[in-house]
C-alpha cells in the first residue's frame, strides 16, 4: 500500500510538471543557474590550487659553493642535504655546467659573451639546487644549514620564494571565491523564489483536485506529498541538466585554462569525473533541499488541509 | 449518535452563524434540516466534519468528541461521514468511473478493492451502464447521482447532503431524493439540508427547521414550516 501510494504521488507530481509545462522549464532553468555558479566555484577552486602547486614548484633553494671546493667536500655537503627530512632533490651544477648555463642564457648577447672571453677562466660558482615539498618545509632547510658539517663551503644562498606572486595569487582566488559565493547565494534565493512559485501556482490548478481529497479524506501527507516530490523532481531535473551542459562548458574551457599551465597540471575534466558523484550527488542533495523548503513552504501558505 | 450540544459559531469579525443550538440525531435517521438561506445550515454541516472549528460548545459522533478534533484526525472523521456539497463536483477531465476510484485511490485503497466497490456503487445510484463517459456527456441529475456515489466508496455510516438538489429540476430532484431513501434504507444515516419545500413533504420524515443559528422546530413527520 505504501509502494502504491508512491508510484501515485510521483505520477501526480509528473502528471503535474508536464501539465505546467513551461513553468517547471523556467524554474529548472533557474535552478541550472545556480548549479552552474556553484559548479564555477568549484571551477575556481581547482583552477587557483593548480595555479598555486604550479608555482609552488618553481621554488627552489641554491647554494652557491666556494670556487674552490674539492668534489669530495661537495658530496659530502650533497649527502647530508638529502639525508634531511624535508628536501625532496638535491642537484649538483659543476663550475662547467653553470657556464654552459650561462652561455646559453645570454648566447645573444655578445659584449657579455666577449667579456667572458676575456676574463680567461670560468668565474662561476659550483652550486647545489635544493628542492622541498613547501614553502615552510624551505625554512626549515635553510635553518639547519648551520648544523651540517661542510657548511664552510658555502659562500652564499640565493632564495627564492615568490612570495609575492603567490599572496597575489591567493588574494584573486579569494576575491574570485567570494564573487561566486555571492552569485550562488542570489541564485539560492532567487530558486527558493521561483520553486516557492511553481508549487503555489501548482496548488492553484489542483484546487478542485485537493478539495476532493480532503472531503474524501484522503491523508494530510498524500495531499502534501505530490508537491513535495514535484520539487524534487525539479532539482533532478536541475542537476541533469547542469551535468549535461557542464561537461560541454569544461572540455571547452580547459584548453584555454591549460594553456597557463605545464602540461599535466590542469585536470578539469578529470577532476569532475573523478569526483562525479561527490559533486553532483550532494548538488543534488542541496538542490533538493533548497527545493522542499520552498516547497513546504507554499504548501503552509497555501494548502490548507 | 450525532449530538450537537449548545453549540455557536462566531464567523470573524461578528457574525453569529450558529446560536447555542442543540440537537440530536439516532443511527439510521433521515433527517432534513430546512430553513432560509444565511441561517447556519452549512456552518453546521461543516462544523460536523471539521471543517470550521466552532466557538462554544460540543459536538459529538457516537462516542467521539470532535469538538477539538485534531487536525491528522481529520482524514479518519470524513471517512466516516459522506458529503455531497454545492462546490464538491466531479472532475471534468475524468471519467465518472474514474471520479469515483480517485476518491479511493487518494485514500490509499488498493486496485482490487476498487474494481470491486466502484462498480457497486455505480450500480446503487443506477448508473452502472454509463460508468466509462466524462461528466459533461451525462445530465446534471446523473452528475449528482455520481457525486453520492463518491461520497459512498467507505461505506459511511453518515451522508451528509448539503442542497443536493440546488440547481435540478423537480423530476431529477426526486430522483435524487428517492435514492436517498434506498441508501438510507441500508442502514445509513442521512442528514439532507434544503430549502426544497416539495421534497420536504413528500419524504414525511424528520424535519429540523433552523433559523438565526438556532432550531426553532423539530418534528418526527414534519413539513416544511417557513
Ligand atoms: N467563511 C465565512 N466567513 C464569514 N461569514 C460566513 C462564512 N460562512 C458563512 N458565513 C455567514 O454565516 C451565516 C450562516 O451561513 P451558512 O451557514 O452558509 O448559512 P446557510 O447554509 O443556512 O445558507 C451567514 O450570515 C453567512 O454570511
Ligand atoms: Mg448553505
Amino acid at each position: 500500500m505504501v509502494i502504491l501510494s508512491f508510484i501515485r504521488i510521483v505520477k501526480f507530481a509528473f502528471q503535474d510538471f508536464f501539465r505546467n509545462f513551461w513553468l517547471s522549464l523556467i524554474t529548472i532553468t533557474i535552478l541550472i543557474l545556480s548549479l552552474f555558479s556553484i559548479n564555477f566555484l568549484i571551477i575556481v577552486g581547482v583552477v587557483s590550487q593548480a595555479a598555486i602547486a604550479s608555482v609552488e614548484s618553481k621554488i627552489d633553494l641554491s647554494l652557491y659553493l666556494a670556487t674552490d671546493a674539492n668534489e669530495e667536500d661537495i658530496g659530502v655537503l650533497k649527502n647530508e642535504l638529502t639525508l634531511l627530512p624535508e628536501v625532496t632533490g638535491v642537484e649538483y651544477i659543476s663550475k662547467a655546467q653553470a657556464l654552459e648555463a650561462f652561455q646559453f642564457k645570454h648566447k645573444d648577447d655578445s659584449e657579455i659573451i666577449e667579456s667572458l672571453r676575456e676574463l680567461g677562466n670560468n668565474p662561476l660558482n659550483p652550486s647545489l639546487v635544493v628542492s622541498a615539498r613547501k614553502l615552510p618545509d624551505y625554512e626549515k632547510v635553510i635553518a639547519s644549514l648551520d648544523n651540517l658539517s661542510k657548511n664552510n663551503i658555502i659562500e652564499s644562498r640565493d632564495f627564492d620564494d615568490h612570495k609575492s606572486l603567490l599572496t597575489s595569487m591567493q588574494n584573486i582566488t579569494y576575491k574570485a571565491q567570494q564573487v561566486a559565493i555571492l552569485i550562488s547565494i542570489i541564485f539560492g534565493a532567487i530558486t527558493i523564489l521561483v520553486v516557492f512559485n511553481a508549487i503555489r501556482i501548482a496548488i492553484y490548478t489542483h484546487q478542485k483536485e485537493i478539495r476532493i481529497m480532503k472531503l474524501v479524506g484522503a491523508s494530510n501527507w498524500f495531499i502534501r506529498a505530490p508537491f513535495l516530490a514535484e520539487a524534487i523532481l525539479y532539482a533532478f531535473g536541475g542537476v541533469l541538466g547542469i551535468i549535461l551542459i557542464f561537461y560541454p562548458f569544461v572540455h571547452l574551457l580547459q584548453p584555454y585554462l591549460g594553456a597557463f599551465f605545464e602540461a599535466g597540471n590542469l585536470q578539469l575534466v578529470g577532476y569532475f569525473q573523478d569526483n562525479f558523484i561527490k559533486i553532483f550527488g550532494i548538488q543534488f542533495l542541496i538542490a533538493a533541499i533548497i527545493n522542499i523548503v520552498a516547497s513546504l513552504l507554499a504548501v503552509g501558505k497555501y494548502l490548507k488541509v | 449518535m450525532i449530538t450537537f450540544e449548545n453549540v455557536t459559531k462566531i464567523y470573524p469579525p461578528n457574525i453569529k452563524a450558529l446560536n447555542n443550538l442543540s440537537l440530536f440525531i439516532g443511527p439510521g435517521e433521515f433527517v432534513s434540516i430546512v430553513g432560509q438561506s444565511g441561517t447556519g445550515k452549512t456552518t453546521m454541516v461543516k462544523a460536523l466534519i471539521g471543517e470550521e472549528r466552532i466557538s462554544q460548545g460540543k459536538i459529538i459522533l457516537g462516542d467521539w468528541d470532535i469538538t477539538h478534533i485534531k487536525q491528522r484526525e481529520i482524514p479518519y472523521l470524513r471517512r466516516q461521514i459522506g458529503v455531497v456539497f454545492q462546490d464538491f463536483k466531479l472532475l471534468p477531465k475524468k471519467t465518472l468511473f474514474e471520479n469515483v476510484s480517485f476518491a479511493m485511490q487518494v485514500c490509499g485503497h488498493v486496485p482490487s478493492q476498487i474494481k470491486a466497490i466502484v462498480p457497486q456503487v455505480f450500480k446503487l445510484v443506477g448508473l452502472e451502464h454509463k460508468m466509462h463517459r466524462y461528466p459533461s456527456e451525462v445530465s446534471g441529475g446523473e452528475q449528482q447521482r455520481v457525486v453520492i456515489a463518491r461520497s459512498l466508496v467507505h461505506r459511511p455510516k453518515i451522508l451528509l447532503a448539503d442542497e443536493p438538489t440546488g440547481n435540478l429540476d423537480s423530476i431529477n430532484a426526486a430522483d435524487i431524493i428517492s435514492l436517498l431513501e434506498r441508501i438510507n434504507r441500508l442502514g445509513t444515516t442521512i442528514i439532507l439540508v434544503t430549502h426544497n419545500k416539495e421534497v420536504v413533504n413528500s419524504l414525511r420524515r424528520r424535519v429540523i427547521t433552523i433559523d438565526g443559528g438556532r432550531v426553532i422546530s423539530d418534528q418526527k413527520k414534519g413539513k416544511y414550516l417557513l
